[in-house]
């Protein structure tokens, strides 16, 4: 059996998962070959390239089997929350109660691209008026609608106000159609007024210490509303061990960035690095099998990395990526163009971040909340995306806007700006909508000149 | 010389702007010029691009902008970047019903006031707030009485010169009853140079019975209550505004549709023409929803900001009331 890291297809992987086999792969209970999942109607897994280990295995076993975890749970007298727009902060609370689950419905904005637009979710949303013009997160009302493709939550929660509009308002949509929602408010962040009382939040930005006071008032009706749910209390004991637990998956995560974002050649694909990236803010519903999902990646990429393997030839143009992609297969696309991740934001760097554990729980929740990227100025996403390329040596940077979405207008030319004033570095903007195959040959060539106009800055 | 604030949410209270000594400039802005700076990219809202060209290159001291929809709060930022004026960017809670959201915005108002403060305005007394309240009450009153008196355009432009001037003009001619299928016109606030869409609706066998756009009398406070208005002037102002204006933003947003089912009745519309700009998520999102609700028509009318909106306009319209009629 070779462990030489290579990236394979789906055709590939049958073979190498009869070799891992044969080699004494023991697998958790929801493994298996990967086709299994193409079988299902997981069709876009036939067009992507993987990484071969069992660790990436295991990762992408976990991904695909959520929904069947969530039945599981439900069927266990669990109770499913989910958690709308805030990405990585109520998940935290929610995974504090022993008998409580949380997950995204947003995480439907990747069925699409998944399913190859098989599941007709985008037509539900058409024939409910939320058209092309919302972005591709328009397909959650779909898997609301038609509960094919999650179990509709006993308590639904949805971040609003320094937000999105199309998010907010295809929830809007949702509630109208009698999914009932608890809306909080996440305040649009400001720097603290010359003498007004300030907190630094994680990540370094400092706030105004009433706006924390106000987003932690609002996570104390969460907290209520948890707790009517799960018949149970949710005190500060319970929330600390909650935030403890987030952590340690936070520092594994912050780890494998730090290698597989630095270390030459590139040890772990794009690919694998989105979907690690992901798991992190909702735990993929299950918190303790994340921990294990994410020691294994970074046993797997340390091997790697102390070997001196890679699954990319050395020299790939270092590339920082800002906002994720509707459409997996361009994270494969990059590295065929010869670039590689050195770096990432996708849109939620505060979910990152070891939330403080030397605050009162409530506060420091409030404080990570605020620290979203999305409810500040894109002036400063673009200084933490600057420190970060810095952190991570990117030569180039990528935005990758999302089709429709609110904030993709106008923040693309300012991170550019910021990236070009500050670092001098190239930036080029593409567009990638849930299925880009007809786009290739463009998004190629845009890729493709970015890692060109790198590789001539290094000769030059 | 008096310092001026231009803003165009109908969130921000003209009185507290003016009860600070500074001008009020609620304004809407004329869509359409080209501009090297703000280019008309994909997914840019035209209305917020509109508004961003004026507030860069009008004679304002200032701009406000709330957090009402997001481009417009991105839209600031680009504003604040590359023009000599402050930008106040308030934050209005899109959540309306605990109680926390209420007092955020008065102390959002209270920043504001601040704000004012340094931009030459002098912090009123209680006294002081309420005759300025009191002056905008009245006057918001003579303006509603004009309802009916003269034309549905002119009593729309009434409106947005209120908003721009603080002043109500009723020197207009009373207008002949109105004819034709009545309508009712929803949707994101007008630019200015766009007032021609009661024309096309009139000249298309309808009128304009109600406009409950952004820019029209659904964003009117509501009248303030004659006791808090000298107890508690800031509070009463907020309850005015935060408490009282039905909008597509608000989560939940069942208050827009109670209000539209009042009025709908009250005027006798045949008719719903939601008026939105195309990448404007809140109202697109609602249109599809309002078929549902409404027990009258709906027409779809996006508007793209560049300058073939009236033939667009005009086909569309026409068919639908000669369909109404």
């Amino acid at each position: 059996m070779t462990d030489t890291p290579r990236r394979i297809t789906l055709e590939e992987w049958d073979a190498r998962y009869a070799e891992l086999r044969a080699g004494g792969l023991r697998e958790p209970a929801y493994g298996g070959p990967l086709r299994r999942h193409l079988d299902d109607g997981d069709l876009r897994l036939a067009r992507l390239l993987y990484d071969n280990s069992a660790a990436s295995l295991r990762l992408w076993n976990f991904l695909l089997t959520e929904e069947e975890r969530l039945r599981q749970a439900r069927a266990g007298g669990k109770k499913l929350v989910g958690t709308m727009k805030d990405l990585g902060t109520v998940p935290v609370m929610a995974y504090s109660l022993p008998n409580v689950v949380a997950f995204y419905p947003d995480g439907a904005w990747w069925l699409p691209c998944v399913m190859e637009m098989s599941t007709g979710m985008l037509e539900v949303a058409d024939s409910l008026g939320i058209d092309e013009a919302f972005c591709p997160v328009r397909a959650m009302l779909g898997a609301f609608l038609t509960e094919a493709h999650f179990p509709i939550p006993d308590l639904l929660t949805c971040s609003v106000g320094a937000t999105c509009d199309d998010f907010s308002a295809i929830a809007q949509r949702l509630e109208a159609l009698g999914y009932p929602i608890l809306w909080w408010e996440a305040p649009s962040r400001r720097q603290p007024d010359p003498g007004e009382a300030a907190v630094c939040l994680p990540g370094g930005f400092p706030a105004p210490q009433a706006q924390v006071d106000f987003v932690r008032s609002e996570l104390e009706r969460l907290r209520s509303a948890l707790e009517a749910l799960a018949a149970d209390r949710l005190h500060d004991g319970r929330l600390a061990e909650g935030i403890r637990a987030a952590n340690r998956v936070r520092r594994l995560l912050a780890e494998l960035r730090r290698l597989a974002y630095k270390a030459e050649p590139c040890p772990l694909p794009a690919l694998e690095m989105l979907i690690a990236e992901m798991l992190a803010i909702h735990f993929c519903s299950d918190r303790a099998e994340s921990l294990l999902v994410f020691e294994d990646l970074l046993r797997e990429t340390r091997r790697r990395v102390d070997a001196g393997q890679g699954v990319l030839p050395p020299g790939a143009a270092r590339v920082f990526w800002v906002n994720p992609v509707a459409d997996l297969r361009v994270m494969n696309l990059l590295e065929s163009c010869g670039g590689r991740i050195c770096g990432t934001e996708y849109l939620f760097c505060h979910a990152l971040d070891e939330i403080p554990e030397d605050l009162p729980p409530m506060e420091a929740l409030a404080r990570m909340a605020l620290a979203d990227p999305m409810v500040g100025p894109v002036a400063d996403r673009a200084e933490r995306i600057c420190a970060d390329i810095r952190a991570f040596g990117a030569e180039g940077v990528i935005v990758s806007r999302i089709p429709g979405a609110s904030h993709c207008a106008t923040e693309g030319a300012v991170i550019a700006d910021v990236v070009a004033s500050s670092l001098g570095l190239p930036v080029v903007e593409i567009e990638v909508p849930p299925l880009s195959d007809s786009m290739q040959p463009t998004l190629s060539t845009r890729l493709t000149a970015l890692v060109e106009v790198i590789r001539e800055g290094r000769t030059g | 010389m008096t310092p001026a604030v231009l803003y165009s949410c109908s969130f921000v209270p003209a009185e507290w702007v003016a009860a600070h000594g500074v001008r009020p400039c609620r304004t809407l802005p004329a869509s359409g010029p080209a501009s090297a700076w703000l280019a008309a990219d994909m997914g840019l809202c035209p209305y917020a691009r509109a508004f961003a060209l004026e507030a860069r290159a009008g004679e304002a001291d200032a701009v406000v902008v709330t957090t009402l929809c997001d481009q417009m709060r991105r839209v600031a930022e680009i504003i604040a970047r590359d023009s000599p004026r402050p930008v106040f960017l308030m934050h209005l809670p899109t959540t309306w019903q605990s109680a926390a959201s209420r007092a955020y915005y008065l102390d959002e108002l209270r920043r504001l006031g601040r704000f004012l403060v340094q931009l030459g305005g002098a912090a009123p007394s209680d006294g002081d707030l309420a005759a300025v309240m009191l002056q905008y009450d009245s006057a918001r009153a003579a303006l509603r009485a004009l309802r009916g008196r003269v034309s549905p355009r002119r009593f729309s432009e009434a409106i947005a010169e209120f908003h721009r001037t603080g002043a109500v003009t009723s020197d207009a001619l009373p207008a002949a009853a109105p004819r034709g299928v009545p309508i009712a016109l929803l949707g994101a606030p007008m630019v200015r140079n766009h007032f021609w869409l009661f024309d096309l609706i009139e000249e298309a066998g309808g009128h304009v019975a109600l406009d409950a756009t952004d820019s029209g009398e659904r964003t009117l406070p509501a009248p303030f209550a004659a006791d808090r208005l000298h107890t508690a002037p800031l509070e009463e102002l907020a309850d005015a505004y935060f408490g009282h204006i039905p909008h597509a933003f608000r989560r939940p947003n069942d208050a827009l549709y109670q209000w539209l089912g009042r009025e709908l009745a009250r005027s006798g519309a045949k008719g719903l023409i939601v008026r939105r700009y195309v990448w404007c998520d809140t109202w697109h999102a609602e249109v599809e929803r309002l078929r549902e609700w409404a027990s009258v028509p709906v027409l779809d009318l996006d508007v793209n900001g560049g300058g073939d909106a009236e033939g667009r306009a005009a086909n569309r319209i026409q068919a639908f009331i000669e369909a109404l009629r």
